[in-house]
């Protein structure tokens, strides 16, 4: 490239620099009534009717811009607000499960620690993962089998929500039936095949508790001279071999006199409320079993025992 | 000659009236994530772009004098940008030529934040106060890529109209 010509480029730059930073120094030492700022302001003059037509013209497009821009802001603001709503109610329902579950668990703790079973009594605390389908059964079905140490006709308590200490909501429910690796079948008290020994605090009346289709619990064979009232609370025998004695069962609900039977008519009502039922502890006690052919265990039914059937 | 002259000025003067339009009408009533596009830089490059560093200094500061009353800027300051706009942008393309049309989107995008960088320190320099780094994110980042994509529509528009040239060693339109 020529020499003349870089250099020409070189003094154009260089006075055009000079040349605005002039302009610039002569605008701010000028007055405001001074040359440049009047062309400016007449040149703004000049072009405001034309930016005045342009911001009309224009209104419309930036005021749909405008409602665009809020629509979307606002649809992006309730979805993220909808989504942290959905995120915390599933967080509220997981901390009440939570919660509940850790009441239910203290309460089978209380139980566990109201040295009502035999000592030594180890217990394996279980889930319910299953419910007879039809009312014809009582059953439960539990996470623990055989191989958390489950056998058949093993003791099974429970506890329901009752927010004290006392043993209301605790008690029996009922003895396995059936056992696979790692579930188990447990058979409710209020079963109608179901019988237990059992026994009436304050007048130590014995009798046999055993469920109906109703899902009441009876208590039969109790000589009618016993002393029987309501609110009178029934505890297993500890006869029968399977379930130990002073396991809390229910309350005397109502006592009834038949003439031509011998025996009082005694509806109980169950501790535990097994419609709500989520835990069990099982009582582990080995007990006689055979197994059949499909591999699960089945109690061997024992003519001798008063309970267990 | 004289007339080749003058239809050139004629065509420039045409071009800074239309930058002021569009600036007028469409950048500076419709901004994209908050910033307004500048017309004026963007008609300077690709000016500069086509007719070389000399021109593109002219013209730049020609548009920028005109920048300057229609932003109401102390006068000299969008022309002082402006030309170091141009004359950049010229002596790039007489150097290295424009191998693709999408190197006028990169210049213009970088002709705008240079540009807007010679403003921020100047700004800082009259006292404004604030941080110029703050401003590279909120203003300059987003305003220099808003450029730099207005520059290729403006880029294949201004070509069809015969309003800029395309440097000899220009490839195809954004093909």
């Amino acid at each position: 490239m020529p020499r003349n010509v870089v250099l020409r480029r070189r003094l154009l730059l260089a006075a055009s620099i000079v040349l605005s930073l002039v302009l610039l120094t002569a605008y701010f030492r000028e007055p405001a009534a001074g040359l440049l700022h009047s062309v400016q302001l007449g040149g703004s003059d000049t072009l405001s009717p034309m930016q005045s037509f342009a911001t009309r013209a224009v209104q419309p497009f930036r005021d749909g811009y405008q409602w665009g821009r809020e629509v979307l802001g606002a649809n992006a603001r309730n979805e993220r607000l909808e989504a942290e709503l959905e995120a915390l109610r599933g967080e509220l329902v997981r901390l009440n499960e939570a919660r509940e579950e850790n009441l239910r668990l203290k309460e089978l703790l209380d139980l566990r620690e109201a040295e009502i079973f035999p000592a030594g009594s180890t217990f394996v605390t279980a889930r319910v993962i299953g419910k007879s389908p039809t009312k014809w059964q009582a059953w439960v079905q539990i996470d623990r089998g055989e191989d958390d140490g489950i056998r058949l006709n093993q003791p099974v308590v429970g506890a329901t929500v009752s927010g004290d200490k006392s043993l209301s909501g605790k008690g029996l429910v009922g003895k396995v039936i059936a056992v696979g690796k790692r579930s188990a079948r447990v058979q409710l008290i209020v079963d109608s095949t179901s019988s237990v020994a059992t026994l009436i605090q304050g007048t130590r009346a014995e009798g046999i508790l055993e469920g109906t289709l109703a899902g009441r619990l009876i208590m039969d064979f109790v000589e009618r001279d016993q002393p029987v009232e309501e609110k009178f609370i029934v505890i297993t025998s500890g006869f029968g071999q399977i379930y130990p004695k002073g396991i809390p069962v229910g309350i005397v609900l109502s006592v009834g006199e038949v003439d031509v039977s011998i025996y009082k008519q005694i509806e109980v009502r169950p501790f535990v409320d097994f419609e709500t039922l989520e835990e069990v502890m099982v009582l582990t006690t080995p007990l006689a079993v055979a197994e059949d052919p499909a591999g699960m265990s089945t109690v061997v039914p024992k003519d001798t025992a008063s309970e267990g059937q | 000659m004289i007339r080749a002259r003058l239809i050139e000025i004629g065509r420039y003067t045409l071009l800074v009236l239309l930058a002021v339009f569009l600036q007028a009408v469409f950048a500076s009533q419709l901004p994209l994530l908050g910033v307004r596009a500048d017309i004026f830089v963007i008609t300077v490059v690709l000016v500069a772009v086509g007719a070389g560093s000399n021109t593109g200094l002219i013209f730049g500061f020609i548009a920028g004098l005109t920048a300057d009353v229609v932003f109401l800027e102390p006068v000299g300051t969008r022309a002082f940008m402006y030309l170091l706009a141009g004359y950049g942008v010229g002596r790039y393309v007489e150097e290295f030529g424009l191998a693709s049309a999408w190197v006028v989107v990169i210049l213009a995008a970088a002709a705008s934040l240079g540009s807007q960088g010679v403003y921020g320190v100047m700004q800082i320099a009259m006292g404004a106060e604030g941080s110029l780094f703050s401003m590279v994110r909120r203003q300059m980042i987003p305003s220099a890529l808003f450029d730099g994509l207005l520059a290729a529509p403006l880029y294949l528009g201004l070509v069809r109209l015969k309003l800029v040239h395309q440097p000899r060693s220009a490839g195809p339109l954004f093909s």
